[in-house]
């Protein structure tokens, strides 16, 4: 999840463009990453020393490794270790702007580096998947430390984001959280969560956005029919908050309930409490998710 | 009994959660699968049909998944009710034991989960 937030990152610091990213997330699977993008992350190499092994390369016929080696930048144990290092997603997205002309070098070698600092994380957090990481991560980028109810926003929303990666998809990146009282989107799903406390939980697309969510979540089984698009995308929301209220009654006690799903159509949404809308960049355009704790 | 002989009534208020649990159902052989949407439509096509096995969501408008269950025990003491919903929580899995569910299935629910489930009733495992 810290390759989505890596590009997150990347798009509010006006790095990369929303078009940039969403084409690096689809070409990300086919990228090799390459030595260099590697001994940067890794700090033992800088940009400036990357590309003069790259200039050099194009007149002597030798790999990146050796030709740093013998450029004095690595030592034979560095291209070693290098070389069994295993790709992370977010080397694999930055790998691919660099590919693209989105960043050079020393673009990345900037960007990783104020990004780990930013969040104060390092190359183990970035490689695994340690829950209370991620939280943090995710508290810090959509500044939910300024509300009342901090952890349950913090919680909630890294629940939601691993949910999307494993029912929707990995091809995504979180844009900037906004708050809100209505939404003029043309379709949504709401569900509320009641009992210890209350909470607003909605989905919101636009018509193609919505069906283009609605049919990674349905898979194979998926038929194009509105009806069926509400079905789908109601029954992810059922599901994410269902794994949310089985985390507290499990973790905390805390006990809590579900309503039926409630579905609107090319009307204003309106809530009538400040939300957070939380927009996601997919490949297949914006969805937007809104919760009020 | 064979699967293919048995009898189930899915009962959610997803039509997208309904349709998939009845495909993968059909495609394990069995030819008598009814669909309810709702809590109140679950007690009706039970008494009506009498399956053998029951897919009972718990969030359902008109009458929950929990008083569909109650209501179905009720009417048939030996009901084999498995509730299939996204909110497993201990306060839901109490009242689902205390109405009489033969089992807990927490959404999203696996193939195999629904087979096994479904093998074990025509068993007599549960």
């Amino acid at each position: 999840m810290f390759s989505q937030f890596f590009g997150g990152y990347l798009l509010n610091k006006g790095i990369v463009t929303k078009e940039q990213l969403a084409k690096a997330l689809d070409e990300k699977k086919n990228t090799r990453l390459r030595l260099g993008v590697l001994a940067i992350n890794e700090g033992l190499m800088t940009a400036e020393q990357v590309e003069h092994v790259n200039i050099t390369q194009q007149t002597v016929d030798k790999l990146f490794g050796d030709l740093a080696v013998d450029l004095g930048y690595l030592k034979p144990d560095d291209v070693t270790d290098l070389l069994h290092k295993q790709p992370t997603d977010y080397l694999l997205l930055g790998q691919t702007l660099v590919n693209m002309g989105a960043l050079t070098n020393s673009d990345f070698e900037d960007a990783i580096n104020s990004y780990k600092s930013k969040l104060s994380i390092d190359d183990d957090d970035l490689a695994g998947d340690q829950n209370d990481r991620l939280i943090e991560l995710v508290k810090e980028f959509f500044h939910f430390g300024t509300t009342q109810n901090a952890k349950l926003y913090s919680n909630y929303a890294t629940l939601l984001f691993k949910s999307l990666i494993r029912f929707i998809g990995d091809d995504f990146t979180p844009l900037e959280a906004s708050i809100i009282k209505d939404t003029d989107t043309p379709r949504a799903v709401r569900q509320d969560i009641t009992g210890a406390y209350n909470a607003i939980t909605i989905i919101a697309a636009g018509k193609e956005e919505y069906s283009a969510f609605a049919k990674r979540f349905a898979k194979d089984a998926y038929v194009p029919d509105p009806e069926f698009d509400d079905a789908s995308a109601g029954e992810f929301l059922n599901v994410c908050n269902g794994l949310y209220a089985v985390n507290e009654s499990n973790e905390s006690g805390v006990e809590i309930s579900l309503t039926p799903l409630n579905f609107t159509k090319d009307e204003k949404l309106t809530i009538g409490k400040e939300c957070f809308s939380i927009p996601v960049q997919f490949t297949f355009g914006e969805v937007e998710f809104i919760i009020n704790f | 009994m064979k699967l293919e002989d048995m009898s189930v009534l899915v009962c959610d208020d997803s039509m997208f959660a309904r349709k998939s649990l009845c495909m993968f159902i059909s495609s394990l052989g069995v030819k008598n699968i009814y669909e309810a949407a709702d809590g109140q439509e679950a007690v009706d096509k039970y008494k009506e049909n009498k399956p053998d096995a029951v897919f009972m969501d718990i969030v359902m408008p008109v009458i929950t998944g929990i008083d569909a269950l109650t209501k179905i025990v009720e009417f048939d003491p030996g009901a084999k009710v498995i509730m299939a919903s996204s909110v497993g929580t201990q306060n839901h899995l109490k009242a689902a034991i205390k109405a009489g569910a033969a089992d807990f299935l927490q959404k999203p629910i696996s193939n195999d989960q629904v087979k096994q489930t479904l093998e074990n009733i025509a068993k007599g495992v549960i």
